[in-house]
């Protein structure tokens, strides 16, 4: 019983977050959560790597199968996957566009959607802050598919009034949250708006992030 | 606490939770209230002293109560419980319904439960019956009951069917403080007349008299309405003030233009509670109608302005005041009258001192005493042991024949939602809440007020807040770079 509460407990929680701390100079610095596991050790890097070229090639196969449907709707199908395969593969050739042409477009292009979107998909969050001091912060939040570039934004030192950590509903919990006053705005800007890191992180870039914010700035 | 009535809507219960949770901090527990959102007051929110309010976005039906969706409330509930780390949870109003839950779901998770009745109900209306069913479900399983009087906790105990032992009495207050009967030299400014002990008041000197309420069929408008003109045929040198709103406030217009008495009455329309004050001070009687009335607060807090009190004996009003302070009168208009005259008549020959008023109020009524009392609740229900679900479920099966099984139903449900949420939701995974800095801060201490004004006023900018907040944290680096 125990065993399959555990078991059960496993399998809700989310990934866990970690706080990754770059600090390139010391009037920069940039706090990143993500919930991307550590690549430590051979496995796991290779792990990466084979399942990176594995979404490359899905995610071409599904492109390619696309071109050929069409190509094969116009009527030009043997031509072009003559050039690609070259004299060699001629029975290969065959087969595939057998099953091109007797497989109905309104299964394979869905299909193909499918194959892309999963091999898109990110399968970790990961959400910044940029603190350069004296100049401002930037907050950023990765999208949710690869090959796009993440959301930012940039607010400079003189338009942020403060900075504070403060709780709220979010759907059947309350949870802490960091968030920026900025000036000429009604409503703050939430850092790590979609990850909502727990109290120890938020308060150790809090604290850290002001140092470096304000202090440091004043000293320079 | 939880309670579906509480600030920025004004009310005695409201005033109550507020007061009873300030001075419980002072005495050094952490009190969170928890109540539903208003419009423009959402989120998690400080007031004075620290106390944290959660205002739960739940939609509202009647009278800003809450709708009745008795499992939804759990998860959240359950959040704040384990990140406040609450041990006891005290329900406020009987007709509050994210009360009634609340006190369900802490005796689920195993938690105090404590609840403090404010009203009074009849046996006879649909309404009330539904309502008695409901607070015999909450009650059968509480670890005690606080009732604000002893005619309160008579109702209380019938409509439960609780046993009289686990039911105290604790009083309402008031802040004697801010009903202060006028000073001498406001006094003087008013009249040009010699310093010195108060005078009786002549024969033709004029002889205001107060009514302050909501005008509510059940506070006994109708009663005032038909008192009124009698009393002012019978009284030459008598006029009256009338304060407050409600449905009733067409009828004694009308009553008043009927029988042209603009010059006599003065209707004040609603008047804020740091108003209240003003509008007292400015006669010599107050008279109370109601024909309902838990406890009154409102006669204390006249008295304590130094005002003699005519009011209806009902509910646990004569329990309130000292006869000295009051005159009763039945809850009819013949006697409502009679004891008018009689007041007005022994005003006339200085008989009362109604001077003397204001420092026995204040001895008799302070809420420091009521939360040494509460406190003392919180200690005797800490020692008790709890009890295992089978035993609540045989309480809740004695409920009724068809309200007990589904009472039973109820607690059973909520328990496999606990065991639910135990295991997709486990404590670990809920941050746990700073407290509030108990070393005051004067600094910190001005802020605050300041805030609370603004609260007073009804909305709190957000840049106000946010400024609060920043000092609080600052307060808290400073306090762990000292350590």
């Amino acid at each position: 019983m125990t065993t399959l509460i555990t078991i059960l407990t496993r399998l809700a929680s989310p990934p866990p977050q970690t706080l990754h701390t770059h600090q390139p100079t010391s009037s920069t610095v940039t706090y990143t959560v993500t919930t991307r596991p550590a690549l430590t050790g051979l496995c796991a890097k290779l792990g990466f790597y084979v399942g990176i070229s594995a979404r490359v090639v899905l995610g071409m196969v599904a492109v390619l199968v696309v071109c050929l449907k069409w190509c094969v709707s116009l009527g030009i199908g043997i031509s072009v996957l003559g050039a690609f395969w070259g004299e060699g593969g001629e029975r290969g050739m065959r087969r595939i566009m057998k099953l091109i042409e007797i497989t109905d477009g309104t299964y394979i292009i869905p299909l193909a959607i499918l194959v892309l979107f999963l091999a898109c998909k990110r399968n970790y969050k990961e959400e910044s802050l940029t603190i350069i001091s004296g100049l401002g912060l930037q907050t950023s939040t990765t999208s949710s598919f690869y090959l796009r570039s993440p959301s930012t934004r940039f607010i400079s030192t003189t338009a942020i009034q403060d900075i504070f950590i403060h709780e709220a509903f979010k759907g059947f919990e309350v949870r802490f949250y960091l968030a920026v006053v900025v000036e000429g705005e009604r409503e703050v800007v939430v850092v790590f708006p979609s990850m909502l890191p727990r109290r120890g992180i938020l308060e150790e870039v809090w604290r850290e992030g002001r140092k470096c914010l304000w202090e440091m700035g004043e000293k320079g | 606490m939880v309670s579906d009535n509480f600030f920025p809507q004004p009310g005695g219960v409201e005033s109550h939770m507020y007061q009873l949770a300030s001075k419980l901090i002072d005495r050094g527990h952490k009190v969170i209230i928890i109540t539903h959102a208003y419009p423009g007051r959402t989120g998690v929110r400080y007031l004075t002293n620290g106390i944290k309010t959660y205002h739960v976005p739940f939609w509202t039906i009647y009278r800003e109560t809450t709708f009745p969706t008795v499992f939804s409330f759990f998860p959240i509930f359950r959040n704040i419980v384990i990140r406040e780390r609450i041990e006891i949870v005290h329900g406020h109003a009987s007709l509050s319904n994210l009360c009634h839950e609340a006190i369900l779901h802490a005796r689920t998770m195993g938690m105090r439960t404590v609840f403090t009745d404010h009203s009074l109900f009849g046996f006879g209306e649909a309404g009330s019956i539904l309502t008695n069913k409901l607070l015999k479900f909450t009650l059968s399983d509480v670890d005690h009951c606080i009732c604000v009087s002893h005619t309160c906790k008579e109702n209380c105990v019938l409509r439960a069917s609780l046993d009289p032992s686990m039911v105290s009495v604790i009083p309402n207050a008031v802040v004697a403080d801010n009903f202060r009967p006028l000073s001498q030299n406001e006094i003087d400014s008013r009249r040009s007349s010699a310093p010195g002990p108060p005078q009786p008041l002549g024969p033709n000197d004029t002889i205001t008299i107060v009514v302050i309420s909501r005008l509510f069929y059940n506070k006994g408008i109708d009663l005032l309405i038909a008192a009124i003109p009698r009393i002012l045929a019978s009284q030459p040198n008598v006029r009256f003030i009338v304060a407050g709103s409600g449905p009733k406030a067409i009828d004694f217009e009308q009553m008043v233009e009927r029988n042209v008495l603009q010059d006599r009455v003065s209707l004040l329309g609603p008047v804020r509670h740091d108003e209240v004050r003003d509008v007292m001070v400015q006669g010599h009687i107050y008279l109370n109608p109601s024909l309902m009335e838990a406890f009154g607060t409102v006669i204390v807090e006249a008295a304590s302005c130094g005002l003699y009190v005519v009011c209806t004996r009902v509910g646990g009003v004569p329990e309130v005041l000292p006869s000295h302070m009051t005159e009763f009168a039945a809850p009819e208009e013949d006697d409502l009258v009679a004891a008018t005259n009689r007041a007005v008549a022994k005003l006339r020959s200085g008989k009362v001192r109604t001077d003397l008023f204001h420092n026995q109020v204040k001895q008799m009524y302070s809420w420091t005493d009521v939360a040494q009392r509460t406190e003392r609740v919180y200690d005797s229900i800490s020692t008790t042991r709890s009890f295992a679900l089978i035993d609540r479920l045989k309480r809740y099966y004695g409920c009724g024949i068809w309200a007990g099984k589904l009472f039973c139903m109820c607690a059973v449900v909520d328990y496999l939602l606990f065991i639910f949420l135990e295991i997709f939701a486990p404590r670990e995974r809920i941050d746990v809440c700073k407290d509030w800095p108990k070393k005051a801060v004067p600094v910190a201490k001005l802020g605050e007020e300041e805030d609370v004004e603004s609260l007073k006023e009804g909305g709190v900018p957000g840049r106000k807040r946010n400024s609060r907040h920043r000092r609080e944290k600052r307060d808290e680096t400073d306090e762990s770079s000292a350590a």
